[in-house]
């Protein structure tokens, strides 16, 4: 691509030959989630069907061990974010939301979910001025 | 008469005070008898579990590893068939025959897996009728447990899982009128008196005297302890059903010792001997178990197996003339040998340092006499394979070492410590350059200076105000003295013994410059960079002194550890944790110790200060690293060494591990070894060995990534040579561009940007 930028720069203005490449370090590998493997899919769903069912301890053990195989997922991360705010331990939701902000890279809806779920989760513990920050950063995003 | 008299109401008043007395001892015995004996659990260990191993498609193990897991946990390599616990190689696959577990979340029933790999990858999962599986979880490697008083280990059977060949050959044996007597055997101890002069093999004691003696009495051996104990039996007797009275009995007879651990009951017998259940043991088996009642450490089958033979061999003919066993029994088992299973006995536990750590953080929520009696089942985060390439680098280390005499004489000690960076979890611990020794645990217990490993704390400072300091800040490495009212000047003074002058932030950090360290410290004000250390994890008091900034602090590895944990895991703290979860025996789920994180650092100056780390790798002091791994990963590190070279740290993380690493002398001692030259190869043999994740560190959207002019230190770009791409908070990069960049440079960054803002344009459109 910068190349590319180079050359037509290069022939539009007919300048002189072009200086040695620099050589680039290679860029920092971006965090694209990986691909949706079966195995986090399954531990997803089996820790949705616990959460639905009350069962919220299971539902974290169930992505805790899905972290350990991705521990780069963000969607994971959210997953515990709302399990956290389930039961109600509204600080980890908050930072474990936080967590999976840290490896959205460009999934700007999910970044904007987690931005959504801190919010709640400062409205529910009586952080009103906290939770407007929140719905702020929620709606940058989003635009 | 009247003397005759007195001394008849005499004799009347001694004997009924005689009744009384023998009727309150006996009422006495009786009490203890069923209290003690109804309210007798046995007390189990808590047992402890080293993490499983999940596998799943993907997975980077290599075939190899899963194998040596599954023999660690006892799978015999055999040809796909029969009981499960086993597995049979093809090609590139393997079948495993899993056993059933009770895991934390529930029971897994026993299943059939094929395990295709790819190139040290996971390539498929399949069951036994081919379907596709997500996941196989390999049950958990038994390593250690907290044993009660004596250290007694014993698994708990139930009479009608014991073998009927076993019982009998015991009763043959050891108590021949068991099912008829009533506590005591007047035959059995005539016979027993006669046999001094025979070679027959029985004892006096019924079992169930055994079990009273055991149970109720010290060892001494007089007259009186002798009648108290035929008492307790009749009462036992009185109470209690033969099968009660057997069972407790099978349960409580000592078989031997496993080095500091001992063996009780017929259940871990049979695991310990012969690696199997107690249901499945053979006739012969069942009657060198019989032989070793008699004395456990006399006929031990491995120190003694010519013995241990013959008794067991004279066992077999007293089970055969008893009608214990049938003469076709008798001839197949008295052909067999021995066949006890290949010793691997460790102890309480090969892993003593890390069971320490367990220990200690179970003792936070549960009594230590729980721990020893409950039989409570731990399941901690130990990873076997990385343990043993802690074990194994720093091993190779020091023995070379020794040899070479390079690095100080024998004697040097070592420690290190592995965590996942994600979730905190301690995957290896050791503690010493004996890992198996039960003592001094250097990776928690030995507070050394860190040295350099706590500038990070100062670079993070500076780099937490992106308006004073980038990575190409000047740093001043000129000559630093410190003065401070009633403490002597203090001058750090250079490893090379120069000063360097002014040098980018990132130089200083990457070539750990102390005077340029101190200086910045200072500048930015101790208190300010000691309470970003509290913030990284340390919880030890600091002193407020300027040396401090340069590792005049003690910690151990562990708290090293924690304290690197926040950097590799982008400013996020998780407590290490050595546990995950904690049932009862049976199962039931008690604690969970759940993943916990908080942000205590933006993530700007934490992805900073790691590509400054990943600097120190690269082109810093810890450089050497690239004999051991590919400079691609991206490691992030760095080396410490303290004054006179008495303790020499690394410390780094991959994408995947963090790993410290401390090498010193228990007394103090000047070690004449340095971080990079010491600890950095015990890092690099191990990390190497465990196939690392690259690290890729996620780019927070305020960083942004600038071309840099290496001579000027100002915006580069093609026409510049030896350019690189610098991280900058937005806002803070150089405005001003190197005199070699072109007007093509500038043009070319304005059509970035203008690409940049259509982008963003367009995706508001579409409403991305």
């Amino acid at each position: 691509m910068r190349l590319l930028l180079v050359l037509t720069i290069l022939l539009a203005s007919c300048a002189t030959p072009p200086a040695p490449e620099p050589q680039p370090e290679p860029p920092p590998p971006t965090v694209v989630p990986p691909k949706e493997n079966i195995a986090i899919a399954g531990l997803m769903e089996t820790a949705r069907t616990e959460a639905a069912a009350g069962n919220l301890a299971s539902a974290a053990a169930s992505l805790e061990r899905a972290l350990r195989i991705e521990p780069r997922n963000p969607r994971l991360w959210h997953e515990l974010a709302r399990v956290r705010l389930k039961q109600g331990q509204f600080a980890q939701a908050e930072n474990v939301a936080a967590r999976s902000n840290s490896w959205a890279g460009d999934d700007k809806a999910l970044r904007a979910e987690n931005w959504r779920l801190i919010a709640e989760s400062r409205r529910a513990r009586g952080d009103d001025e906290g939770a407007r920050a929140a719905e702020e950063a929620a709606g940058r995003i989003a635009q | 008469m009247a003397r005759g008299k007195k001394l008849w109401k005499f004799l009347r008043f001694a004997a009924l005070a005689t009744v009384l007395a023998v009727a309150g001892f006996t009422l006495y015995l009786d009490i203890r008898v069923r209290s003690e004996f109804e309210g007798r659990r046995f007390a189990l260990p808590a047992r402890i579990y080293a993490r499983p191993l999940e596998l799943h498609a993907g997975l980077r193990i290599a075939q190899a590893d899963v194998e040596d897991e599954l023999r660690q946990l006892g799978y015999r390599e055999a040809p796909p068939e029969g009981e499960s616990g086993w597995f049979s190689r093809k090609d590139d696959s393997l079948e495993v025959a899993l056993r059933p577990f009770v895991f934390w979340d529930g029971r897994q029933p026993a299943k059939r897996v094929s395990v295709s790999f790819d190139q040290g990858k996971v390539a498929a999962l399949r069951d036994a009728a081919g379907a596709e599986l997500a996941l196989a979880r390999l049950e958990p490697l038994p390593i250690g447990g907290i044993y009660p008083a004596g250290n007694e280990d014993r698994v708990l059977v139930r009479l009608g899982e014991v073998p009927k060949h076993f019982v009998q050959t015991l009763i043959a044996v050891e108590d021949r009128q068991f099912f008829t007597h009533h506590g005591f055997d007047l035959r059995g101890m005539a016979r027993a008196a006669r046999s001094v002069f025979s070679d027959r093999v029985q004892g006096g004691s019924t079992i169930t005297q055994q079990l009273v003696k055991n149970f109720f009495l010290t060892p001494e051996r007089t007259l009186q302890r002798k009648f108290t104990e035929l008492l307790m039996a009749v009462l036992l007797e009185l109470h209690y059903d033969k099968n009660e009275i057997l069972e407790t009995y099978l349960n409580e007879i000592y078989f031997g010792q496993d080095r500091d651990r001992a063996i009780h009951g017929v259940g871990l017998a049979a695991q310990f001997y012969f690696g199997k259940e107690v249901q499945h043991l053979g006739v012969a088996e069942s009657a060198l178990l019989v032989a070793m009642v008699r004395g456990p450490a006399h006929y031990d089958p491995y120190r003694h197996p010519q013995r241990a033979l013959e008794r067991r061999n004279l066992v077999l003919r007293e089970a055969r003339d008893q009608k214990g066993i049938t003469l076709d029994e008798y001839a197949a088992a008295r052909a067999n040998a021995l066949n006890v299973s290949k010793k691997t006995g460790t102890g309480t536990t090969p892993y003593p340092a890390f069971l320490q750590l367990v220990h200690r953080q179970l003792r936070r929520d549960y009594d230590e006499a729980d721990l020893r009696s409950e039989g409570l089942r731990i399941f901690t985060t130990l990873d076997p394979r990385v343990q043993g390439a802690a074990e194994t680098a720093l091993a190779k280390r020091l023995a070379q070492f020794d040899k070479e005499k390079r690095f100080g004489q024998p004697g040097l000690e070592g420690a290190v410590v592995v965590t996942d960076p994600q979730s905190g979890e301690v995957q290896a611990l050791v503690g010493g350059r004996d890992p198996r020794y039960r003592g001094y645990n250097r990776a928690l217990d030995a507070a050394r200076p860190v040295g350099s490993l706590l500038k990070p704390a100062i670079y993070l400072t500076a780099l937490s105000e992106p308006a004073r300091y980038t990575l190409l800040t000047q740093i001043d490495d000129g000559p630093f003295v410190w003065k401070s009212r009633g403490a002597p000047d203090w001058q750090p003074a250079n490893y090379d013994k120069k000063f360097h002058g002014m040098v980018p932030l990132r130089t200083a950090l990457a070539q750990s410059y102390n005077a340029a360290a101190a200086r910045l410290g200072t500048d930015l004000g101790i208190e300010r960079v000691l309470d970003n250390v509290r913030r990284l994890g340390v919880e030890r008091p600091l002193r407020p002194f300027a040396s401090t900034l340069l590792g005049a602090v003690e910690l151990s590895p562990f708290e090293v550890a924690q304290m690197y944990q926040t950097i590799a895991s982008g400013g996020f703290r998780s407590p290490l944790r050595a546990i995950r979860e904690v049932t009862t025996q049976e199962g039931r789920p008690l604690t969970r110790y759940p993943l916990a994180v908080e942000q205590v650092f933006a993530p700007e100056p934490i992805y900073l200060l790691s590509a400054a780390m990943q600097d120190v790798v690269r082109e810093g002091t810890a450089r050497g690293l690239e004999k051991f791994l590919s400079m691609e990963l991206g490691v992030a590190g760095k080396t410490g060494t303290t004054d006179e070279q008495r303790d020499a740290w690394f410390a780094g993380f991959t994408g995947d591990r963090l790993g410290i690493v401390w090498l010193g002398y228990d007394d103090n001692r000047p070690a004449r070894l340095s971080g990079a030259a010491a600890a950095l190869p015990i890092w690099g043999d191990m990390m190497a060995a465990l196939a690392p994740e690259p690290l890729a560190l996620a780019r927070p959207e305020r960083i942004e990534l600038v071309w840099i002019d290496p001579q000027t230190g100002l915006r580069g770009g093609t026409s510049c040579p030896g350019s690189t791409e610098v991280p900058f908070v937005q806002g803070s990069a150089p405005s001003e561009r190197a005199p070699c960049s072109g007007a093509m440079d500038a043009a070319v960054e304005a059509v970035e940007k203008g690409v940049e803002r259509a982008k963003s344009w367009f995706e508001r459109l579409f409403g991305r």
